[in-house]
């Protein structure tokens, strides 16, 4: 690989990632289109050599938006040939509703596999005008969905398995990881404290945990959230079972098990993590949303949150007395 | 006969009817990549991760087995007959599962009774936050059902049907309709397109079956502009509901939304000049209501026009699902196939009569008046009476009632 030759295109791989690293997108390109073109599945080695899952993510993701930011300028003949090339069932159509011009109708399964993921409402299926199995998209959106997409099949590459690679290449490597911790390492992660304050759990939690104290009878998610959000917030299994204790139908070898199975001590060994706010929702176990809820998506998130906030007022100084 | 000879009792009818219909059981499609379970009269337990070859196979599982309940996954295995963890998901069909439980429904529930487990106080419909008496926090719930549980059931499955029809375009080939046996019906959908789809893709479509997450900005309502009546999908639907709520709705229940009593009185002395503007633009620009009374008029509309479908049964991809044709336990009717063209005439307290033959003796504990067949029988308090087999069966799976003993 010390090759002058293949050089440049190593050379330009590094500065892919490097630029994924630093600025989640890649927008710049190597005036040589063989040295660019050669250079991605060079980079896709390096990053898979890394064998690093959050590096791996945020280089695929910005590759992704690469090609939707230059799938956008594209012809729709184009954009439905990539889309179909991942199989998707999609058809050009000209259709006006309101101010937007529709692009594409695109089958529903297709459409949920890669907006599912994507926080925002107008993704949401049900904020989409449907019909016949067809969800509709402008351009822009038909681009933003093959994002998802593009950025499932570059994971794909990742997670193969890399061989032993040259020392010059493995340095590189070695490089790339070293900046992504350190970038990594400036946005500070909010750690779970020991203690569990339950002045600081969300509102759905704080009604799960009402109910359970008062013996009334939780649906089966609401148990799951609740058994799960306690176990990670540092609750012990034995204090968990102690409030499901006044139900009508409580049976300590049952709920042992249930809750031991939750925190990962049984069968699978995974430790669980209560749902999110928007299966929350579709539960009904969302009793309604207070002020720090409409800026989270996770229960475990609020209760992050609403901590800072405790502490910050724990720690800002009372004024001295005269 | 005590309550476990009733329960036996109960068994051999269930057993019989097993040995005599067995033909009629057919097993579910990829039937070698189901899991099955029988739920057992004695023990109350659940045998699950059974797996079935063929049809016979099956049959005489339910012969030897004789269970109260028989499900099968909605999920297909590589091997259905491991744990959970081993069995390989392969993927699942797409489930809808409309129970009165979930439906508020015009008889409010009236016949469902509690018994406070403290004090032994009793009561109709759905259990007190507190026992009045006593202040007791714990109840034992015994579920009836009735004809308008039954027909609220039934307009919600046909809003379904609806929805899937024409929004999700499947035509009625791709689904597979069936009343539960007890206060509902199920919906399936086998299709290719729909098995792999995750728990998340699937919580969307729960999602835009009952209406959670719609933002109407995004269906047109913003300003004074809004969808018309002949719009597809939820912009169709808001517009239709908010259509229905300005025509049917008296002044209290128009109180009941939240709207000023102005407001109001405006709606109802205008309602010809409302209805008169859908025929153009619709009432969106019209300066009798406010932006904010639109938004509580609209949020009910989502509610009205919303499909009433248990949310668990949809996200999960490993549920399992009553076997059509089998008996329900808590009624001893079957679960049975109605053709989504035929459900309106479909009638469930007839259709779905497993036993057909002879008569049985009870004691009658407690029960409302009920219809099955053609026949009413009841209201029955502490009397001896006897009834076709079909309708002494249901009232036994209710806990209603105890076989008279013979001398």
């Amino acid at each position: 690989m010390a090759n002058s030759y293949l050089e440049p295109i190593l050379i330009r791989a590094e500065a892919r990632v490097e630029e994924a690293i630093l600025s989640n997108i890649i927008e710049t390109r190597s005036p040589k289109d063989d040295v660019e073109i050669s250079s991605f599945p060079i980079a896709v080695m390096l990053v898979a050599a890394s064998a690093n899952s959050h590096l791996k993510r945020r280089y695929a993701v910005a590759e992704a938006k690469r090609v939707s930011n230059l799938l956008k300028d594209e012809s729709e003949e184009k954009i439905a040939a990539v889309a179909r090339n991942f199989n998707w069932n999609i058809k050009i159509v000209k259709f006006n509703v309101d101010a937007l011009t529709y692009n594409f109708a695109l089958s529903f399964p297709h459409f949920l596999r890669n907006a599912a993921t994507i926080q925002d409402a107008k993704w949401k299926l049900i904020n989409r005008l449907m019909l016949n199995g067809e969800v509709y998209l402008t351009k822009n959106e038909a681009s933003r969905l093959l994002q998802e997409e593009v950025r499932r099949y570059i994971e794909g590459k990742l997670n193969t398995e890399v061989g032993a690679l040259p020392q010059n290449v493995m340095e590189r490597v070695e490089r790339l990881k070293r900046l992504f911790n350190e970038i990594k390492g400036k946005i500070p992660s909010e750690e779970i404290p020991k203690e569990v304050m339950s002045d600081a759990f969300p509102p759905c939690i704080r009604e799960l945990r009402k109910s359970a104290l008062a013996g009334r009878h939780i649906s089966h998610v609401g148990r799951f959230t609740l058994t799960s959000f306690l176990i990670n917030s540092g609750m012990t299994v034995e204090n968990v079972i102690e409030c499901f204790r006044p139900a009508s139908d409580f049976s300590e070898r049952m709920t042992r098990y249930q809750v031991e199975h939750i925190a990962g001590g049984r069968g699978s060994r995974t430790k669980y993590i209560p749902p999110k706010c928007d299966t929350l929702r579709t539960h009904g176990v969302c009793p309604g949303m207070d002020e720090i809820c409409s800026n989270i998506h996770h229960p475990l998130t609020y209760y992050k949150r609403k901590l800072r906030t405790i502490k910050t007022a724990a720690k800002t100084p009372t004024v001295p007395r005269e | 006969m005590n309550k476990i000879e009733t329960k036996a009792f109960i068994q051999e009818k269930f057993a019989e009817y097993y040995r005599l219909n067995s033909a009629s059981i057919d097993p579910p499609s990829s039937l070698a990549n189901r899991e099955f379970a029988f739920l057992l009269f004695k023990e109350r337990m659940m045998l699950r991760h059974k797996g079935v070859k063929n049809a016979e196979d099956l049959r005489t599982l339910l012969k030897t087995v004789m269970p109260s309940d028989v499900y099968y996954s909605s999920a297909h295995y590589e091997k259905p007959e491991e744990e959970m963890e081993a069995k390989g998901w392969l993927g699942a069909d797409l489930v809808f599962d409309i129970d009165a439980d979930h439906i508020p429904t015009p008889c409010g529930k009236q016949h469902d009774t509690w018994l406070c487990n403290n004090c032994g106080e009793t009561g109709q419909g759905a259990h007190p936050e507190k026992c009045p008496k006593c202040k007791g926090l714990k109840f034992d719930d015994k579920s009836w059902l009735c004809e308008m549980c039954l027909e609220s059931a039934k307009r919600e499955t046909l809003k379904l049907i609806d929805v899937l029809t024409r929004d999700f375009g499947l035509s009625p080939q791709e689904m597979t309709v069936a009343f539960s046996g007890h206060r509902g019906y199920h919906v399936h959908v086998e299709d290719e397109v729909v098995q792999t789809l995750d728990q998340m893709a699937r919580k969307e479509i729960v999602d835009y079956m009952i209406g959670i997450g719609l933002e109407p900005r995004l269906h047109g309502l913003e300003g004074d502009l809004g969808p018309n009546l002949e719009e597809a999908g939820w912009r169709g639907r808001i517009a239709k509901g908010t259509y229905e709520i300005l025509l049917n709705t008296n002044a209290e229940q128009l109180e009941k939304m939240g709207l000023k009593q102005n407001i109001v009185n405006s709606l109802i002395n205008q309602r010809d000049k409302i209805l008169e503007s859908w025929k153009s633009r619709g009432p969106w620009r019209m300066k009798i209501v406010s932006s904010e009374s639109w938004k509580k008029i609209v949020q009910k509309a989502i509610e009205n026009q919303s499909v009433k479908i248990d949310t668990v049964v949809t996200t999960d991809i490993h549920r399992l699902i009553r076997l059509t044709n089998t008996l329900h336990g808590k009624t001893g009717l079957k679960k049975i196939h109605v053709s989504a063209s035929d459900i309106e005439r479909f009638d469930p307290l007839k259709d779905a009569i497993a036993f057909k033959e002879d008569k049985i003796s009870l004691v009658v504990f407690e029960a409302p008046e009920f219809r099955l067949g053609d026949e009413r029988y009841g209201p029955f308090k502490n009397i001896e009476v006897e009834l076709p087999t079909a309708a002494a069966l249901f009232l036994l799976c209710k806990g209603a009632a105890q076989v008279k003993e013979e001398h």
